[in-house]
């Protein structure tokens, strides 16, 4: 079946399986920012923003999204260098397979809360995990990125 | 999982109609648990465009659509009005944001699961399903109808109010699923308790509510009390995440706090 969408702003058009999933969709058509760590709905190091939304693309059907907004970190590039860079700066940056995905969550987070808390900004992030780390690091990288610009 | 056919279907009488042409055509919400239990359907049923994700308030009730998000519901203002916000606590404890912007209010109350944090959380509540071909039962009659139900759930109506809630959710680390979940409420002078993941799904204690309810004041006795009755009254089990010992110790606790919590 063909599912259209808008892919980074450009519209796209492709076949899929009835049952195929967005990251695998992504992964084929070279996309391959989209990690796929636990494939279960677990661990987000799959996630992209639909509709502006974060969400785990191992577990959205790409039927289901037609005519919707997919943005992948390739359409955050600015930011997501600028995220990569409080990461570094913080030592959160080790093997680097969450960093996608936490890049993309903290853009979404900076857009959907003007001065979050710690409690907010943990139970936004909660669904990324770092199994290098113990997650201080990234808070720290986190709270610097959105003081930025204040 | 083998899907031939992905059906947008353009109404609720044309979801139904496909529902009825084969044993394993599905309805997809979210789509996450279709992908969990790894099942062949022949057709896949979207009703993405129907308008049933959709949250809007009455004048006596709050009215949600089956397809709203955990995630929309739980930072829903009018959901957080709710019984000073407990319902909204409990559906925040479900996983990440970028799960619950999947996972679905009638998803998760159609699949009945025995961990269901929204099933436990909004059990002890006055909340109505409202079903497609025209029906509805409460959400209690619907986790004791024996089978499947042959119909599309469409909305869930939680009655608004006075009251006050409390939901605990015992779990090992922020993503798993809990090892109990408890949720306690005080709505216009009566107690309600439900438990859930005992491992089964989330039932109400109706002897210890019954014992609180037919007395005028509550003393820490009848507290303790009732907290016994409920490790009595349901059924608690071992599975691999705790003991059922474990699960008894739990639920009279945090059956205790909670009606400690909400009797302020």
């Amino acid at each position: 079946m063909k599912v259209t969408f808008y892919l980074n702003n450009t519209l796209v058009s492709y076949d899929v399986e009835p049952g195929e999933y967005l990251a695998q969709t992504l992964r084929k058509h070279g996309v391959k920012s989209i990690k796929v760590g636990c494939n279960e709905s677990t661990c987000g190091s799959c996630t992209l923003l639909l509709d502006d939304k974060p969400v785990m693309s191992c577990s959205v059907l790409t039927a289901s999204i037609e005519g919707k907004k997919v943005t992948t970190v390739e359409g955050i590039q600015q930011e997501a260098a600028k995220i990569a860079s409080y990461f570094s700066k913080e030592g959160a940056d080790q093997c680097g397979f969450c960093n996608v995905g936490y890049a993309l969550v903290i853009y979404q987070l900076k857009k959907d809360y003007k001065n979050p808390t710690d409690e907010e900004i943990k139970n936004y992030i909660v669904g990324n995990l770092c199994r290098c780390s113990g997650l201080q690091s990234q808070m720290n990288a986190i709270k610097a990125y959105l003081k930025e610009g204040k | 999982m083998k899907i031939k056919e992905y059906y947008r279907a353009s109404s609720l009488e044309e979801a139904y109609s496909k529902l009825q042409e084969d044993p394993s055509n599905a309805l997809v919400a979210g789509g996450l648990w279709i992908k969990k239990v790894n099942q062949n359907h022949n057709t896949l049923i979207d009703l993405s465009t129907l308008g049933l994700n959709k949250i809007s308030e009455k004048s006596d009730a709050v009215e949600v659509g089956a397809l709203v998000t955990l995630r929309d519901f739980e930072s829903s203002p009018i959901v957080n009005s709710l019984y000073g916000g407990a319902i909204a606590f409990a559906i925040r404890e479900i996983m990440g944001v970028n799960f619950r912007n999947l996972a679905t209010i009638g998803g998760s109350i159609m699949g009945r699961y025995p961990f269901s944090d929204v099933i436990t959380g909004l059990l002890p509540y006055d909340v109505t399903l409202e079903f497609y071909p025209k029906s509805s039962m409460t959400l209690e009659e619907y986790l004791n109808y024996k089978g499947k139900l042959n119909a599309i759930l469409t909305k869930v109506i939680i009655k608004k109010e006075e009251g006050k809630g409390f939901y605990k959710k015992v779990k090992t680390t922020a993503l798993d699923f809990p090892i109990l979940n408890i949720a306690v409420s005080k709505v216009s002078n009566k107690f309600s308790i439900a438990v859930g993941a005992r491992p089964m799904t989330g039932a109400l204690a109706h002897k210890a509510m019954d014992l609180l309810n037919n007395k005028k004041v509550i003393s820490d006795k009848d507290i303790e009390e009732a907290s016994e009755l409920v490790s009595k009254e349901l059924m608690f089990l071992d599975n691999k995440d705790a003991s059922k010992e474990y699960r008894l110790d739990l639920a009279k606790v945090y059956v205790k706090r909670g009606l400690k919590e909400v009797s302020k």
